[in-house]
């Protein structure tokens, strides 16, 4: 039986593929369209999906929507009643597209998809919760759910037991966690909805100890946090509710400034502030969490939402709180929904037992020797292949050693908003240099911002204090931890300023080239860790196909892709070199 | 030649018909909005109804909120709301 799940119309549209209850294709539409955080009917995700299988849209059974839509347009128009006359701009702007497209989801996919089976809707927090705990190692867990804002629910909490799961308590719109960390992000000068990950990179530049940060206090005003981790928003300090824009001037005067224009400098004052927010998300959090862990007596917990995007908290969860196990989905945020509203359709509804772990994230697009072949040499690129696999890995792991930046495509892409090695930008950590290289080559972006390091998972606990074992969701880059202070001066270019590093561990199984690429490394340099960051270029999507990968190095300072079996190397192609910079953005 | 001037002349009818449309619809989303929403949103004041739950209370232990969400009647999920 094939379900399809499909996410769309706030941002990141996303589609899955469920076969008998195991997820066997996933992608997002931005990697299609080129367009990043695109929020537009996932055409090209479910074309993927339906080629990846050789089926047709005949051979599903049910497509599952995310949310309930009906739900989210009342609190649309309950935020105008309650805000009239001030959201006269915000009701010009948002009704044409929910009367032309978010109301007629049913009609839309009939439309586009030529399906005429069932549509089945879930409400969104469900469709989260399903997402992390379905597909989990685990047979029962405590779940949280956190984001921005579904129908009305921004943060749940609840149970899941087997194919089960109840969402008990909510706390909904306008308060919400999610939308306080864009509010700040908004004030700092950052987009909404794309950078939160930037003001929590910030956050270790700035003082991070709750009596001597000097916007700790003053933040707290904004939100009146109970006991249990339940929470109000002041929303004299918002404008979310009614306006285009996020912060009030209410809070720009509390925060002793005004927004800040994104291309001017990042000061102390900012820092400090993205500090103090990511103290009261910590106490939040920490808050919730025991009180959860009280109320379900679980020692497992599963989380989603966008908030669970924040590693630098997910890394300390097991040592605030009293689970044992956490486990969080690769792609929490709201792309993750297509695969929680297919897993909750087969599994919950249709009451089938669970047969599914999500261990291994390369659910996207793959491409054979032969098709990558073709598009090089229909493209006339100069390249060169490797005799074998162990040649491969011997030749690129000494480019790497030596220095150069790789960009690196092999499997299926990636499913979620990291790169994990299937389309990344593969370099040296040990050079203290090449966190400078690798900006003025090619990422362009914000000195504050640190590189990731990838190391195999046996190899983690050698260089990190991760939690032991070490979290499946670290695989999954998505938890922050420190690394042992001996090892700071050893691989400085993925080391914070802080101490810390946002690692990905890999597993075997998981992809064996890129595990054996670490290894050699480190029998070459001494300390097998790359730096792994994401193959694209500023402002767009990661790549998805070969053109693409080729495309990204031929527009910055890439010297090698590894691409399959081939090796190209840029100055051998110089003819279709241009300057990705001046197209970067935000 | 020919051919770019008539593509001209059809993206010039197209920006000018977007340009009507999006005028006729602000207008009419505008009395929409003056009427439907700022009516309903005066007497909901008169009668003190609040759309949004935004007051602070010190007093109260907890801002959680009964969700009881569980598996429903299967022909719950064909509704959208």
């Amino acid at each position: 039986m094939y379900i399809i799940g499909i996410s769309c119309y706030y941002h990141d549209a996303s589609a899955a593929l469920l076969k008998d209850g195991i997820i066997v294709a996933a992608a997002q539409e931005e990697r299609f369209t080129r367009k990043k955080h695109d929020t537009g009917f996932p055409i090209n995700s479910i074309r993927y999906c339906l080629s990846s299988q050789n089926i047709t849209i005949k051979d599903i059974e049910y497509i599952g929507f995310y949310e309930k839509p009906f739900i989210k347009f009342e609190r649309v128009l309950f935020q105008h009643l309650e805000m009239f006359p001030l959201s006269l701009k915000t009701f010009l702007s948002s009704i044409p597209s929910w009367i032309n497209e978010k109301l007629r989801v049913v009609r839309v996919i009939r439309k586009k998809l030529g399906y005429r089976k069932d549509i089945l809707f879930i409400e969104h927090h469900m469709a989260h919760a399903a997402s992390s705990f379905l597909i989990s190692p685990f047979e029962k867990a405590a779940i949280l759910t956190t984001d921005g804002v579904g129908e009305w629910t921004t943060t749940t909490y609840g149970i899941g037991k087997k194919n089960k799961i109840h969402l008990m308590k909510e706390i909904k719109f306008p308060n919400s966690l999610g939308l306080l960390y864009s509010t700040i992000t908004a004030y700092l000068g950052f987009s909404v909805n794309n950078s939160e990950y930037k003001v929590m990179g910030l956050s270790a530049h700035g003082t991070m100890d709750r009596k001597s940060n000097p916007y700790y206090e003053k933040l707290k005003k904004v939100i009146d946090i109970k006991e249990d981790g339940s929470y109000r928003l002041n929303m004299d300090y918002f404008v979310y509710h009614y306006k285009d824009r996020m912060p009030s001037q209410k809070l720009c005067e509390l925060l002793n400034g005004q927004i800040r224009k994104s291309e001017s400098d990042v000061e102390q004052r900012h820092k400090d502030i993205a500090a103090a927010l990511q103290l009261i998300l910590e106490d939040v959090m920490t808050k919730m969490l025991n009180y959860i862990y009280k109320i379900t007596k679980q020692e497992n917990i599963v989380l989603s939402g966008g908030v669970a995007l924040n590693s630098v908290y997910n890394g300390k969860i097991l040592k605030n709180t009293k689970f044992k196990k956490v486990w969080i989905h690769p792609d929490p945020g709201d792309g993750g929904t297509s695969i929680g509203v297919a897993s909750y359709i087969y599994h919950t509804i249709l009451g089938k037992k669970r047969n599914f772990v999500l261990s291994n994230p390369y659910l996207g697009p793959k491409f054979s020797e032969e098709e990558i072949k073709k598009i090089l040499d229909k493209n006339k690129i100069k390249y060169s292949d490797f005799k074998d696999e162990k040649e491969l890995i011997k030749k690129t792991a000494k480019l790497i050693y030596d220095n150069n930046v790789i960009g690196w495509f092999q499997e299926g892409m990636e499913w979620g908003p990291r790169a994990l090695g299937a389309r990344s930008i593969l370099s040296n950590p040990c050079n203290p240099k090449m966190q400078e290289i690798l900006n003025l080559k090619v990422k362009h972006r914000e000195k504050f911002r640190p590189f990731a390091p990838v190391v195999c998972e046996e190899d983690a606990l050698k260089y990190f204090d991760c939690d032991n074992p070490v979290p499946e969701a670290t695989d999954f880059m998505l938890m922050v931890y420190p690394i042992k202070k001996k090892y700071h001066k050893k691989i400085p270019a993925v080391t914070h300023v802080d101490g810390s590093g946002r690692l990905q561990t890999i597993r075997k199984f998981q992809n064996q080239l890129y595990y054996n690429l670490i290894k050699e490394f480190g029998k070459l340099s001494g300390i097998p860790i790359l730096i792994n960051t994401s193959f694209n270029i500023r402002g767009e999507p990661i790549i998805c196909s070969p053109y693409d990968a080729y495309k990204c190095m031929m527009g910055t300072g890439i010297d090698y892709l590894v691409m399959n079996k081939f090796l190209i190397k840029r100055e051998d192609n110089l003819r279709d070199a241009w300057d990705s910079e001046k197209y970067a953005h935000d | 030649m020919i051919s770019k001037f008539l593509y001209g002349i059809k993206e010039g009818f197209k920006s000018f018909g977007e340009n009507i449309a999006i005028t006729v619809n602000s207008l009419l989303l505008s009395i929409v909005y003056f009427i439907g929403v700022g009516t309903t949103s005066l007497f909901a004041r008169i009668l003190k109804k609040r759309f949004l739950d935004t007051k602070i209370s010190k007093q109260s232990k907890t801002y959680w909120q009964n969700l009881n969400l569980k598996k429903k009647k299967f022909e719950e999920y064909y509704r959208q709301f």
